[in-house]
């Protein structure tokens, strides 16, 4: 990384005056300014609510952490708890699988890799509110694509119930969400295999390493650190989606699918905004740990 | 082609345009010519319609209120919104003290809501309603009063909607099923016998939606009961409950129920009954106007019924839609003049004839619409004089409310059929978290 | 070109051409054959979409078929002529270029000040953008309607617009960040010395030199505004303020989905943003992930 410090030079910058620590200051307030009020502000009052047992038209009072222990008895929540690292654990390796299979297949020296790579990408193009429309539509048992493709080829003669029962809901709404999660880890992977050094798969050539052992001398480390960060992040994007599961199942059937943000809205469509506000407030311990550890990861990147 | 429904807003805008039009005009000509017979001349009403079936019913809606609006000097906005949004929508609005002057919404809802002093009380509007056009009918009656927990009756009920039993006639006589079933068994024993792939006997809804919720009903119908008659201590642990989880169960695994009616949303049971792969669907009627719409076929063989009858007979709630007057509105006058002028025979003649409700005034039984030519209206009128009051056998109050919202006898339905959860355990859960909901009143 | 000339010096080392020449040919036609079937799986959902789009509701509902027996633009004539679709997508397009504009000038600024100075809390700062563009939506959704109706900005595109910033500062922040530190400090010293101002420096040699990270951010962030759904719901009630997500889920009204004209809505939406990606795939290879990823 090219952020190395370097003292001497950055002294000299700094002697320069006080009006370029003001430039510097100037050019980041608007941001600040927009963050403390749009999403500080509006985030300490959500906290706040949590303790509370507001509700819709009312203020209501400060009821300490009775909202949260209503939740900690509460089943549904127990299988948001599950369910939400359920769906970010296996769709992130999912996305990690096809991801990394299809970069490295597109990252060879193939004619026409620029197309694929265009239609690989398109799931992510796709507005999420329209992309999981068109899956539920694909799930549909009665004239539902995926059905009909199953019956008229023969592979599978019976129509199933793809979100409406226990055991194909979660892989359901896992399968819609790799399909449009994936690109962003294939784009990732595939920017950080060119940027590894051709030069080090030609020694490894020379040394005698085959493909295997060249993809973990070679791919593997050069590739650790996007996918690691790849992981943290998508795991956060992950666990706060709404629309997947709420457009496909809205969390059922029963508490299948259930996961935080939908338990959140729950809460908000019974009015119940103090209890709304705890479920997502509850949520922050694990975002938080995720979050210093991105910080740290590319912390560590930094310095290297 | 018909259409299927939609919300037909580019037409509404272009009212709402012109009607704003008209008004800057009126106002700017006029303002001080008819003051005295345009009381409310100058001033803004915005209102939230519920979007309903028939896009000609909502049609008529905005046209009537932009209409009113125009010759009162009043310029009016309406606003179309998704019903399975109202609760959202105006749980923002209130929270951000952007309501709308007027607005219509589900019983449920004011219940809920007129706790909070969100609603001014229409005592003497109501009152005057009524008297105009032979009094309110007793259920509506007496299911909207919420003196008790705001001071006064905030909602104007201006139409009833409930569930009939819609059956397909074609697939039921050829099984030799030539009436109605009376009992839920009776059901089962039909929808069994016409089960065959890829028609599933019984579109009953068992998610978390309005739909799921008539699952109450036959729960009530069994004899459970939510609460005790305080209405404050939840009961829904019971030997009543458990006949009804017993039957539900037995009929689940017969197989009868269509795939996915575990998560269906409001639109789940309309769509396997157009798409002809089930043989009963219970339903406001709105899934009957779309099939005269664009399955005549299936709309022949559809016939329309009460809900069936459990051991302590036919528990089938009338549920009033009312219009209501926002507390933060600067002009209520003007809004409860608006509301009356909907109130009138005029409109509601042509408006029942639109939308899928019954009469909420006696009066109005003699309109066209319920004169009998309609099955639909006819089972809406009938359910109307027959059914019984919303919440019945149980308290009808927020706490109820509260717990229908919730949701809860529909999860405990899927922790039965879904999860596998042995009768007691989803009992229990279903007491704790209905108590959970009473407590709080 | 260099895996061509190792390709070749490989065969001179093992003497072997005709095997690896072998090896490479199936090599090929099996990375073909499994590209290929990836792509027909991918692309299967998005022709799902479009063939819905062009079916009649009997066959949509009663009749299902991997292939419409009759083709209609029936659905689009509904969408675009009787429900007004085209308004919709003018106020979508409106809002997401203004936040795309604001977004890139506001994060551009701060990214550079970040990358570039060194002052006190600055750490602090970059923590809080970070931890501003994770924080969950539903969890602000009430806060900010509320702010929104203080602030007089209610069912109201200027206020969906703030709304937006909010989400997408912190991440186009965040992007442009990782991107400026790969602008070599060398040249900005030149341009200094040659007696460009701090301002100068950053508006004709770091943005010029970042061009490709900054539009695949403006691409990301107007993918974002463009897909808003939640808060587009929850602040904006009229209809000559609704966006194009929100006004297709206006067309879900209570009892019947009219799959039709929906998937004839998710066409018209995804087709300007897929034709953008299709075009832009390198700058966003390029761009995105030297910014998000190497952070």
């Amino acid at each position: 990384m090219t952020d190395t410090p370097d003292f001497g030079r950055r002294r000299r910058w700094l002697t320069d005056s006080r009006r370029t620590h003001l430039f510097a200051y100037a050019l980041v307030v608007p941001v600040l300014l927009l963050i403390i009020g749009l999403v500080a502000y509006p985030f300490g009052f959500a906290i706040w609510v949590s303790f509370t047992d507001r509700v819709i038209g009312s203020v209501g009072k400060f009821v300490g952490l009775a909202n949260f222990e209503y939740l900690s008895r509460n089943a549904t929540f127990g299988a948001a708890v599950s369910n939400t690292i359920f769906l970010v654990v296996v769709t992130d390796i999912l996305k990690l699988g096809i991801g990394l299979g299809l970069a490295l297949l597109v990252n060879q020296q193939l004619p026409g890799r620029g197309l694929f790579r265009s239609f690989l990408m398109l799931p992510w193009a796709m507005p999420a509110f329209v992309a999981f429309l068109t899956w539920r539509v694909l799930y549909q048992p009665v004239g539902g694509g995926l059905n009909l493709v199953l019956t008229q080829t023969g592979i599978y003669p019976h129509v199933i119930d793809w979100l409406g029962q226990r055991p194909t809901a979660m892989p359901s709404v896992i399968l819609a969400s790799v399909w449009r999660g994936f690109p962003f880890w294939f784009i990732s992977i595939l920017a950080a295999l060119q940027s590894i050094p051709k030069e080090l798969y030609e020694a490894a050539r020379v040394d005698g390493a085959n493909a295997w052992q060249r993809f973990w001398m070679v791919t593997a480390p050069g590739i650790r650190q996007v996918v690691l960060v790849t992981a943290l992040l998508s795991s956060i994007w992950t666990a706060n989606a709404f629309e997947h599961v709420w457009l496909l199942t809205q969390g059922g059937p029963s508490d299948a699918t259930m996961v935080f943000p939908v338990l959140a809205y729950f809460g908000m469509q019974t009015q119940r905004i103090g209890e709304a506000a705890a479920v997502s407030v509850s949520m922050m311990p694990v975002l938080i740990v995720l979050l210093i550890a991105v910080t740290a990861v590319m912390q560590r990147d930094d310095e290297r | 082609m018909k259409s299927i429904h939609l919300s037909g807003f580019n037409r509404a805008r272009r009212m709402v345009v012109s009607a704003a039009i008209t008004a800057a005009l009126m106002a700017g000509t006029s303002s001080f010519a008819i003051g005295q017979d345009q009381p409310y001349s100058g001033t803004q009403l915005t209102y939230w319609g519920g979007l309903i079936f028939s896009e000609d019913a909502n049609q008529l809606l905005s046209d009537t209120i932009t209409k009113w609006g125009e010759a009162n000097g009043v310029q009016t906005e309406v606003v179309m919104i998704n019903q399975n949004e109202t609760v959202q929508r105006v749980s923002a609005a209130v929270e951000s003290g952007t309501m709308p002057d007027a607005l219509d919404l589900s019983l449920d809802l004011l219940m809920i809501m007129s706790r909070q002093n969100v609603f001014v009380p229409l005592d003497e509007l109501y009152n005057r309603v009524g008297e105009a056009q032979g009094g309110w009918y007793g259920s509506i009656d007496l299911a909207t009063d919420t003196t008790e927990i705001a001071g006064g009756r905030t909602g104007l009920p201006f139409g009833a909607s409930g569930n009939l039993l819609l059956r397909r006639t074609d697939l039921l006589e050829a099984a030799g099923f030539d009436s109605a079933p009376a009992t839920w068994e009776e059901l089962v024993a039909q929808a069994e016998a016409v089960n065959a792939p890829p028609v599933s006997g019984l579109g009953l809804a068992l998610s978390n939606v309005g739909d799921g919720n008539v699952q109450a009903s036959v729960l009530q119908s069994f004899g459970g009961r939510i609460a005790d008659d305080t209405g404050e201590n939840v009961t829904i642990k019971s030997e009543e409950t458990r006949t009804y989880l017993t039957w539900l169960k037995d009929a689940w695994d017969r197989g009868i129920f269509p795939p996915g009616n575990a998560t269906w949303d409001g639109a789940g049971d309309n769509q396997v009954y157009l798409s002809g792969q089930t043989a009963f669907i219970a339903n406001t009627g709105s899934v009957g106007i779309a099939a005269r719409n664009d399955d005549p076929e299936l709309y022949e063989f559809t016939a329309y019924s009460a809900l069936p009858a459990g051991p302590i007979g036919t528990i089938s709630p009338i549920t009033p839609q009312v219009r209501a007057i926002s507390a933060t509105s600067d002009n209520q006058e003007a809004a409860m003049a608006l509301l009356e002028h909907l109130s009138q025979p005029e409109f509601l003649r042509e408006y029942y004839k639109l939308a899928i409700y019954g009469p909420v005034l006696q009066g109005q039984a003699e309109f066209e619409a319920f004169n009998g030519e309609d099955p639909i209206h006819s089972g809406l009128l009938d359910l109307v004089q027959k059914g019984t009051a919303p919440g019945y056998p149980d308290v009808y109050n927020s706490a109820y409310a509260d717990f229908m919202a919730n949701f809860i006898v529909p999860k405990m339905a899927q922790r039965v059929v879904i999860d596998g959860w042995d009768f007691d355990r989803a009992m229990d859960e279903a007491q704790a978290a209905g108590q959970a909901i009473y407590d709080k009143y | 070109m260099s895996v061509m000339k190792s390709e070749r010096s490989m065969r001179r080392n093992s003497g072997s051409g005709a095997s690896e020449r072998q090896r490479m040919i199936v090599g090929r036609v099996l990375s073909y054959m499994a590209l290929t079937i990836a792509v027909l799986l991918i692309l299967f959902p998005i022709y799902w979409m479009v063939i819905t789009s062009l079916k009649l509701p009997r066959e949509i509902y009663r009749v299902p078929s991997l292939w419409p027996q009759v083709f209609t633009l029936d659905n689009y004539y509904k969408l675009l002529f009787d429900e007004g679709f085209l308004h919709p997508i003018l106020n979508s397009l409106m809002v997401a270029t203004t936040v795309t504009v604001v977004s890139v000038i506001f994060s551009a600024f701060a990214a550079y000040s970040m990358v570039r100075f060194r002052y006190r809390f600055k750490g602090l700062i970059g923590r809080l953008i970070l931890f501003a563009y994770l924080t969950p939506g539903s969890l602000l959704f009430i806060p900010l309607s509320i702010l929104m109706a203080q602030l007089g900005l209610s069912n109201s595109l200027q206020g969906l617009i703030l709304v937006d910033l909010a989400f997408s500062v912190p991440l186009a922040t965040w992007l442009l960040q990782g991107y400026f530190r790969g602008v070599p400090r060398e040249l900005e010293e030149q341009g200094l010395i040659d007696g460009l101002s701090r301002m100068g420096a950053l508006l004709r040699i770091v943005l010029p030199l970042s061009a490709p990270g900054i539009a695949a951010v403006s691409i990301f962030v107007f993918t974002g505004a463009w897909n808003e759904l939640l808060f587009a719901l929850v602040l904006v009630s009229s209809e000559s303020q609704r966006t194009a997500p929100l006004a297709l889920n206006y067309l879900i009204t209570s009892d019947v989905l009219p799959w039709g004209p929906l998937m004839a809505g998710a066409v018209i939406s995804s087709v300007p943003l897929m034709i953008l990606y299709f075009v832009a795939q390198r700058f966003m290879v390029q761009g995105l992930t030297a910014g998000s990823v190497k952070g």
